[in-house]
């Protein structure tokens, strides 16, 4: 009998107990900030952020924190790695619970999911409109992700403007030089990478098979988007996007793109020399550096336009994240460590670039020394100069809150124009689809 | 008095929320903005006009169908082995069959992406024997990806189901199958006429736990595969995270999607009930 109260009382005690060390551990865990002194003084207190590549933006954001310590010794900023779908999750969560007292004082967002969260959480965010932070020394196109109503709500960190880089030793082989590959059409390239892979028996470019990722790049490179101004879905006859389909469609099919199934294949597919190029936005330069072998053998040009699409433009971008600060934020600490920092600091983006590739949206790095270094990695060439060039030439693009549901779409749209489905069809069946998940 | 707090745990963790998705599933609206649909029952008729979730329906049963058989099948033969009194290093083989089980179904997904990666193990192999002349793209084709998938199914889960049957077996009478033996049945006849009926009740159960885990399947589609092409491998559950939590979240939406499910397997579970058990 008393072993079996005993048992009793430990099974009703044990699940108890756990429930509640749960709710314990919740209700502590990001420590509150401790409001700051007056606003010009040396400030104090944590900042907590959330962000997710150690060799990316939480390197960055610890160099940033490293800077504003210098006049502000007494700021604690405190990093926590969270993934990017994590991120997304635990503000889907914590939103939904109405738990906003767990939120972080600054997260990183991508930038094609801001406008999306801004607009379906507006109690999540905390605008800029009363930070010192100068909007006008960013990009439009690229703030226009994360502005809502005209408000700002994210500050721009890594540029996402699109480069083609390619092997120069292979291309040589074949007779090529990276200049026949800059300021020139698809069809062109389509022809030029034909000879090349002929002679070199290599694709110049891979893919994930599934992603749309490329026909989105090459859709906003002509200035159209899937959905129109006011939020609607254009993807029906839209001849830019139908024209981006089909240039896909004859990368894959005349051989010179390779579908593979995985990021981690990509990355492999031209680390690995098997393929001589590839064609995303500037951040993928980190992952094409890894492979040490092949330094001095890189060069970066623009894209490749579309072919009879008025518009069409050797420029597009993929990608990029900006920061922004939550409504659990000590606004004033966290918007003046931003403001000092990730818009005010060339000293912080001089020293992230070398060792990271994160390319500043900030247009006063334009003219820093260190932007204009010659890269030893891509035969001598300025590389993020060229960068920061091209990006000011980036069509604009309306990303609405329903981006993901109408790339996936395309993107199946895409899978089965490749396998033969009538294309004009297959986009009348994504624009369904997308109509669908906004009702 | 003792099943008291239990009960009431039960009660607070698990038909709490039940109730509440429900109510959940009757409302309608983006992110925190939810209000009661009109009609009520809106989600529940969107689902019916929803060609992707018809398509992820399309996708489970077709795992469903193919994938459970062929599992407790291979797993009654593969206990009926292990069964053998004279088998010798017994508890080897059960580890070696049983210990998928105990692989994280994440890391088990990614090994099985890679090896069926387009420069993987299995192109390699193939091409190596001559096979094919090109690697096939196993993931990126719509039949050979819910092939991969039922693969990796049957890996992860046979041993686990063997182990029941072994347990099953190991509680019958030795004596019926050694009567057997002695009237002239063979091995497949003593298995078929003594065995299996005997193991009924633990058919029907593994039946039910696999249509069951089959129908809430979601690491694999996610996994290896991410649900493409275009959809044709994705899984109701994994549909079900995806407007949750990746597109603008409709919970409401999402919550009668996961009552649908549940019907779906109480209906399966309560047919194989009715076919399964003989025992009046």
């Amino acid at each position: 009998m008393n072993k079996l109260q005993k048992f009793a009382s430990l099974a009703l005690a044990l699940p108890l107990s756990i429930a509640l060390a749960a709710c314990g551990g919740g209700a502590t865990a990001p420590a509150p900030t401790t409001t700051s002194a007056a606003a010009s003084g040396p400030k104090s207190g944590t900042v907590t952020v959330w962000c997710w590549d150690p060799a990316f933006n939480i390197y960055a954001m610890n160099e940033a924190a490293k800077i504003y310590n210098k006049d502000n010794p007494d700021v604690k900023i405190n990093v926590v790695e969270t993934s990017w779908d994590d991120v997304q999750t635990k503000l889907t969560t914590l939103a939904q619970s109405r738990e906003t007292k767990q939120l972080p004082d600054i997260f990183l967002m991508q930038n094609n999911a801001f406008q999306k969260n801004v607009i379906n959480y507006p109690e999540m965010f905390s605008d800029f409109s009363k930070s010192s932070v100068d909007f006008s020394q960013f990009p439009a196109g690229v703030t226009a992700y994360s502005t809502v109503d005209n408000k700002n709500y994210g500050l721009p960190f890594d540029n996402g403007t699109a480069v083609l880089a390619l092997r120069t030793d292979v291309l040589k082989e074949a007779g090529f030089t990276a200049d026949d590959f800059t300021n020139i059409t698809w069809s062109d390239f389509i022809a030029k990478a034909k000879v090349v892979k002929e002679k070199t028996k290599k694709p110049l470019l891979s893919n994930t098979s599934g992603s749309g990722d490329m026909a989105m790049m090459m859709l906003q490179s002509a200035g159209a988007s899937l959905f129109d101004e006011n939020g609607n879905p254009t993807i029906s006859g839209n001849q830019a996007l139908l024209k981006s389909i089909e240039t896909y469609k004859e990368l894959v099919s005349s051989g010179v793109l390779t579908e593979v199934n995985s990021w981690d294949e990509y990355v492999g597919s031209f680390v690995n020399g098997n393929v001589a190029g590839t064609l995303n936005g500037v951040w993928i330069l980190g992952s094409v550096q890894t492979a040490k072998d092949q330094s001095g053998k890189w060069a970066i040009t623009n894209l490749p336009k579309l072919d009879g699409v008025t518009g069409a433009t050797n420029y597009s971008a993929n990608g990029g994240s900006s920061w922004a600060i939550s409504s659990n934020a000590n606004y004033e600490l966290a918007s003046d460590f931003l403001a000092k920092t990730f818009a005010g600091s060339k000293q912080l983006f001089d020293t992230i670039l070398p060792s990271s590739g994160a390319v500043a949206n900030w247009l006063p790095m334009a003219d820093s020394s260190v932007y204009a270094e010659p890269q030893e990695f891509f035969g001598g060439q300025p590389v993020f100069q060229k960068v920061i060039e091209f990006s000011k030439q980036v069509p604009k693009n309306n990303t609405g809150v329903y981006y993901y549901e109408g790339r996936d779409a395309v993107s199946a749209a895409v899978t089965k124009i490749i396998n033969g489905t009538d294309p004009a069809a297959a986009l009348d069946e994504a624009q369904k689809t997308v109509e669908f998940a906004m009702k | 008095m003792f099943l008291l707090p239990a009960a009431l745990l039960i009660g607070a963790m698990s038909f709490y929320p039940m109730a509440q998705a429900f109510i959940l599933s009757l409302k309608t609206g983006r992110g925190t903005r939810l209000n009661f649909a009109d009609p009520l029952w809106y989600n529940y008729q969107r689902l019916l006009q929803d060609d992707i979730f018809k398509l992820t329906v399309q996708n489970t049963f077709v795992y469903l169908i193919i994938q459970v058989p062929i599992m407790l099948v291979i797993a009654l033969i593969l206990a009926n082995l292990l069964n053998d009194r004279n088998l010798r290093f017994k508890g080897l083989w059960r580890t070696a069959i049983f210990l998928p089980c105990a692989v994280g179904l994440v890391s088990y997904s990614l090994v099985f992406r890679t090896i069926f990666a387009t420069d993987g193990l299995v192109n390699d192999m193939l091409m190596g024997l001559h096979f094919i002349d090109s690697p096939i793209n196993w993931l990126g084709q719509t039949g050979t990806a819910r092939i991969v998938i039922i693969l990796g199914l049957l890996w992860r889960w046979t041993g686990y189901n063997m182990v029941f049957y072994l347990a099953a077996m190991q509680n019958l009478d030795y004596s019926t199958l050694e009567a057997a033996k002695i009237d002239g049945a063979g091995p497949f006849k003593t298995f078929w006429y003594v065995t299996v009926p005997q193991l009924r009740p633990m058919i029907l159960l593994t039946a039910i736990l696999s249509t069951n885990g089959t129908i809430q399947l979601f690491d694999e589609s996610w996994n290896l595969t991410q649900g493409g092409p275009a959809y044709t491998t994705m899984s109701m559950s994994h549909y079900l995270f995806e407007l949750s939590f990746q597109k603008n979240p409709n919970f409401g939406y999402g919550a009668a999607l996961s009552y649908v499910i549940l019907i779906m397997v109480a209906i399966l579970a309560a047919i194989q009930m009715k076919v399964g058990d003989k025992r009046d």
